[in-house]
């Protein structure tokens, strides 16, 4: 073996054996030119690749491999709806990143009682001053009223086709918690405007933190900070919801549709 | 082509044809595999339990697997791209425009600011915690007792938490009380009458929790809250009962339409 270069494929040669057209012989010189630096033959092999891929047949669907009822398909769009959560849980966590740049947790500012609050005003100036403010905080609410409905009617397709049971317990249980967890995600956010609504609804939670047994004062202290609302009950709830529960739920969620990787969906029958 | 070859489902006999790249690349536990065990000496407590346990399960798998007649094949599955891809993008787009359109739409207001100092006439959270809500206004069911001179054993907001972990404790407990693998509602007409329940009583509840909207009297509002849902629930029960009947009555028709009776 000589380590002198050797041109297996003489292209020029080839060219040349060739009767080519002016035009035909430039494309083809500019074609090797480029292929011998680029390896355009690679992306041309891979275009060529996802062509016939896309002109597949349809496959048989599931209905017609299963051999199911042909009525079954009407439950079909059911199971979107945990994804349907996912992509309701994104919006919620892309609108709140970009509240979060002008809300202040704080409840500082109120002169006499049922003055506006630093919270308040914060609020009030992302719906009024801030460039979309308005439409930001109404998309914010309005995807964590989607992703709820859409827990909730997913719990009831999963409950309604038999898909919690075994081997698929364990995910159930995990929904039952990311289902709790949803709705403390609601009740936090709730109370962050600190508008009368919000302050009442936590003075509600205050109250049965206090009433649980044995644990509840406790619990009333570490959730809301004490047992009469204020600064600390606004930024322990700010905490929770910017926070605490956006890791918490994102990694349930996580482990969550991982298990579903790894069972498969349950097949109806 | 070697003459030990196993007829495939399909019907052929084909090598070429095999589609699964021949027999499976897992390794079987024979003599020179190995086992748990030996690749790492675990002769007490738990690890020694726990490998013992991989090792039957694992031989447990490999009889399955010798004993099965099934022969492994590609899959026929919905490709990912395109179909899976532009179902799931048509999906996401439509589901984002319809949040994004009704935010535009209905943007909510924005309500006073807090004041300690005043109950609102009416305390609400948002819709989806009505239920939760309502079940803290129980306070006609709260037992009493004649020893405490008709005093409550417990405070209504105890009775409230005690009911949501009711709740939530049968929920959890669903999976481990209805066993089997039927999976249509017709199958299990009790099962799917105790949700249809449930999904009336949460409905129900929400109204309770919003009584001074209903120009119902408080009384009547508390019974039907318990009585709805038990009422959807027999109604649900019926429903699946006389489908079920249906299903049998076309399959015997079926039969014997095959098998006329003598
Ligand atoms: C944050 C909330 C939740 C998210 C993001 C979520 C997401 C998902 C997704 C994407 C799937 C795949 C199948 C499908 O989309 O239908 C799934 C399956 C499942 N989910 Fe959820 N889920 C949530 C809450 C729940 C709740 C509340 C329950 C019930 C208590 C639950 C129980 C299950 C079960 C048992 C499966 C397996 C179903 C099957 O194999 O057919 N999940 N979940």
């Amino acid at each position: 073996m000589s380590l002198k270069k050797q041109d297996d494929m003489d292209h020029n040669a080839w060219l040349k054996s060739q009767d080519l057209t002016a035009i035909e012989t430039a494309f083809l010189t500019t074609l090797i030119w480029l292929d011998k630096r680029l390896r355009i033959v690679d992306y041309l092999e891979l275009l060529e690749t996802m062509y016939y891929r896309a002109n597949l047949q349809m496959p048989k669907s599931h209905t017609e491999q299963y051999d199911l009822d042909n009525k079954f398909w009407y439950w079909y769009p059911l199971y979107s709806l945990g994804s349907l959560s996912i992509i309701a849980y994104l919006l919620a966590a892309v609108s709140g990143a970009l509240l979060g740049f002008y809300y202040a947790p704080s409840t500082a500012g109120a002169a006499a009682q049922g003055d506006p609050t630093a919270a308040y005003d914060s609020m009030v100036m992302i719906m009024t001053d801030v460039q979309f403010g308005f439409m930001l905080r109404s998309i914010h609410r309005w995807s964590a009223q989607f992703m709820v409905a859409a827990v909730f009617l997913h719990m009831l397709r999963v409950y309604f086709t038999g898909a919690y049971k075994e081997p698929r317990e364990v995910n159930w249980i995990l929904g039952v918690v990311l289902i709790a967890l949803t709705l403390l995600f609601g009740f936090s956010g709730y109370v962050l405007p600190w508008k009368q609504l919000s302050f009442w609804a936590a003075q509600i939670g205050v109250e049965l933190a206090l009433a649980t047994p044995i644990i509840g004062e406790w619990a009333a202290q570490l959730l809301f900070g004490g047992f009469t609302l204020g600064q600390a009950t606004l930024v322990r709830m700010y905490i929770l919801h910017v926070f605490v529960l956006p890791f918490v739920v994102t990694a349930l969620i996580a482990i969550h549709v991982g298990i579903v990787w790894v069972q498969g969906i349950a097949e109806p029958h | 082509m070697t003459d030990d070859t196993t007829p495939m489902t399909d019907g052929g006999t084909d090598e070429e044809a095999r589609t699964d790249g021949g027999p499976p690349a897992t390794v079987p536990p024979d003599d020179e595999t190995p086992t748990w065990s030996e690749r790492k000496e675990r002769s007490q407590g738990l690890a020694q339990l726990t490998y013992q346990y991989f090792e039957r399960s694992r031989r447990e798998d490999e009889d399955l697997r010798t004993e099965s007649t099934y022969v492994e094949r590609d899959v026929l599955g919905f490709p990912t791209w395109p179909h899976e891809t532009i179902r799931n993008l048509a999906i996401t787009s439509f589901f984002l425009g319809i949040m994004l359109l009704v935010a535009s739409i209905m943007p909510g207001h924005f309500g006073d600011p807090a004041n300690p100092g005043s109950t609102p006439a009416i305390i609400l959270p948002d819709w989806y915690l009505y239920w939760s809500f309502g079940l803290l206004k129980l306070d006609p069911i709260n037992p009493d007792l004649a020893v405490l001179g008709g005093n409550i054993v417990m405070s209504n907001e105890l009775l409230g938490l005690i009911a949501h972990g009711a709740i939530f404790g049968v929920i959890t407990l669903v999976p481990f009380l209805n066993k089997g693998n039927a999976r249509r509602p017709v199958e299990e007409p009790g099962w799917a009458a105790l949700g249809v329940a449930g999904v009336i009583l949460a409905i129900t509840l929400a109204v309770l929790a919003i009584q001074n909207f209903f120009p119902v009297p408080l009384e009547l509002l508390f019974s039907l809250v318990f009585m709805l849902p038990v009422a959807g629930g027999v109604i649900t029960y019926a429903v699946l009962k006389t489908m079920r009947e249906g299903y049998m009555y076309d399959l015997n028709r079926r039969y014997y339409m095959l098998r006329p009776p003598k």
